[in-house]
């Protein structure tokens, strides 16, 4: 599973920035040393990293998008104001919802992909750090059913933000802001955290 | 004769309740004087006592920032919530100039970060230099990733001879029941303290107030109980050198030159526990030591009161 880590971390992570300066050798560490030596994301090397490649392209899309509406009554910026912050996350939530009025699950986490991100959680989720990353998703976790896997859909204000397990988004690849990896049960999804809106999500992303 | 009896015991008490409510910080002028508080976001009796209390404590102890540890707003987080659950309870504090220091807890929305009363700037992990010789970084420990202990290495080793002081929400080390050591978050966040020599760390999370015992040289506080308490949960263990899950509580700090001294209060204005730690100089780091460990005095300074229990 080592390897399909420094795979997938090698697509990623090809001109990303250095290596974490950490003195301990993490997965990532190992996974930034090895993408030094496989940066190709040609399907005959790896089967896994034209879907991984198509994931980030699809993220940095919406990245893109993102910023382009953040603008004017949209653009969080500094206040005393909590008016502003909530109107400024409800005309960006409104324009995002609006430009995606048409996206669907998958559209992101593609339908090749997602059995690369769980083939990724799998051994994170086993043994005891296994069982502390559950007890973290646990610990954590808003109240069932409160979220709804939709996209576009508002994450509920009225819940705890799930902490992510430090191990999973050292294995999973990484997003860029505003976005941010959550999961809730056995679901992961991403989400969008200056409008709080689901952007995409993979149903039973955890297998074990 | 129920009156002599009554001025007997009030006579006998008094001293007792008056000492209790004694500042037992040094006060030096020029020194580093701060305030910790952490889970706060919950309208309740307490966290109106603890506000009320870091008022009257401040007209003593001129305290010029307050650092919190998360969850600043439970639940909701409309415009009213801010005001319900923060500006309302701390206005005297604020309106008499303290500032706020804010990290993110698991039931905060990152909207928080452009809040100005938060100091967040906009970022979800900073750092903040208030004085000369004193750093501080406030961490995300909802979502540690690379990014994120990047960022921290590069900080950290930019921080010089600094006293080096961290605050989040999660502990890394806590005797807690409901959610205890937060070791997943511990294993990547550690060993960048060690390397350069983070001094003290400040958390919440736990509705409770323990002081942990120096863990590789770290010294280590958790201190979630300012509006939330989580009676009953705090499992005292081998970590443990002081802790408190009954009473509402805050923090008083100083640091002047190498020694950082600490008085925790209650919302009745008693000192529950205080003490000092002092910077021990540069040793090699190593997995199981900071470059730059801390001691806590051998006597205590001024009182230390021990565990209830």
């Amino acid at each position: 599973m080592r390897v399909t880590h420094w795979l997938v971390m090698a697509a990623f992570c090809a001109g990303c920035a250095a290596p974490g300066a950490t003195e301990h050798p993490t997965a990532t560490d190992a996974a930034l040393a090895q993408s030094q030596k496989k940066t190709s994301v040609d399907p005959a090397v790896n089967p896994d990293a034209a879907a991984l490649a198509e994931f980030k392209s699809r993220v940095d899309a919406y990245v893109d998008m993102h910023k382009t509406l953040a603008q004017g009554e949209a653009k969080p910026e500094k206040t005393t104001t909590p008016d502003k912050i909530n109107a400024t996350k409800t005309a960006l939530a409104a324009r995002v919802q609006a430009t995606r009025v048409n996206a669907k699950q998958g559209d992101i986490f593609t339908p090749a992909v997602q059995p690369v991100f769980r083939r990724l959680l799998a051994p994170e989720l086993k043994g005891e750090d296994g069982r502390d990353a559950k007890a973290v998703l646990k610990d954590d976790a808003p109240a069932p059913g409160t979220v709804a896997f939709k996209v576009n859909a508002k994450f509920p204000e009225n819940q705890p933000r799930p902490t992510v397990p430090a191990s999973l988004l050292l294995t999973l690849p990484p997003l860029p802001a505003p976005l941010e990896y959550r999961i809730v049960g056995q679901h992961l999804l991403i989400l969008d955290t200056a409008a709080d809106l689901v952007v995409d999500y993979i149903l039973n992303a955890i297998t074990t | 004769m129920r009156r002599p009896l009554i001025l007997a015991l009030l006579l006998t008490v008094a001293p007792l309740v008056s000492a209790a409510q004694e500042l037992r910080l040094p006060n030096k002028s020029g020194s580093l004087k701060f305030a910790v508080i952490g889970d706060t976001g919950e309208p309740s009796a307490g966290q109106t006592a603890i506000a009320k209390q870091m008022v009257s404590w401040r007209g003593k102890f001129p305290f010029e920032f307050a650092l919190m540890m998360g969850d600043n707003l439970y639940g909701s987080e409309g415009a009213n919530d801010y005001e319900k659950k923060f500006a309302g309870p701390y206005k005297a504090l604020l309106e008499g100039g303290l500032k706020f220091y804010a990290a993110l807890g698991n039931h905060d929305d990152a909207a928080q970060t452009q809040y100005k009363a938060f100091n967040m700037n906009g970022q979800k992990y900073y750092t903040f230099k208030p004085q000369n010789g004193v750093r501080f970084f406030a961490l995300d420990s909802n979502y540690v990733d690379q990014k994120q202990i990047e960022w921290l290495d590069k900080e950290l080793a930019a921080s010089g001879s600094d006293w080096k002081i961290a605050y989040f929400h999660h502990p890394l080390y806590s005797s807690g029941k409901t959610h205890g050591s937060a070791e997943l978050q511990r294993s990547l966040i550690e060993p960048v303290f060690l390397k350069y020599g983070v001094n003290v760390v400040f958390t919440g999370h736990e509705h409770f107030y323990e002081r942990i015992k120096p863990q590789k040289g770290v010294a280590y506080f958790i201190i979630g109980s300012s509006s939330k308490l989580r009676r009953g949960d705090l499992e005292k263990s081998a970590l443990t050198v002081y802790g408190n899950d009954s009473d509402y509580a805050f923090m008083l700090v100083e640091i002047a030159g190498d020694e950082l001294f600490f008085q925790t209060i209650n919302d009745k204005g008693v000192t529950i526990d205080a003490g000092s730690i002092r910077r021990a100089g540069d040793v090699a780091p190593g997995k199981d030591v900071t470059t730059q460990p801390v001691v806590p005095q051998s006597k205590p300074s001024p009182v230390q009161p021990g565990p209830k229990k």
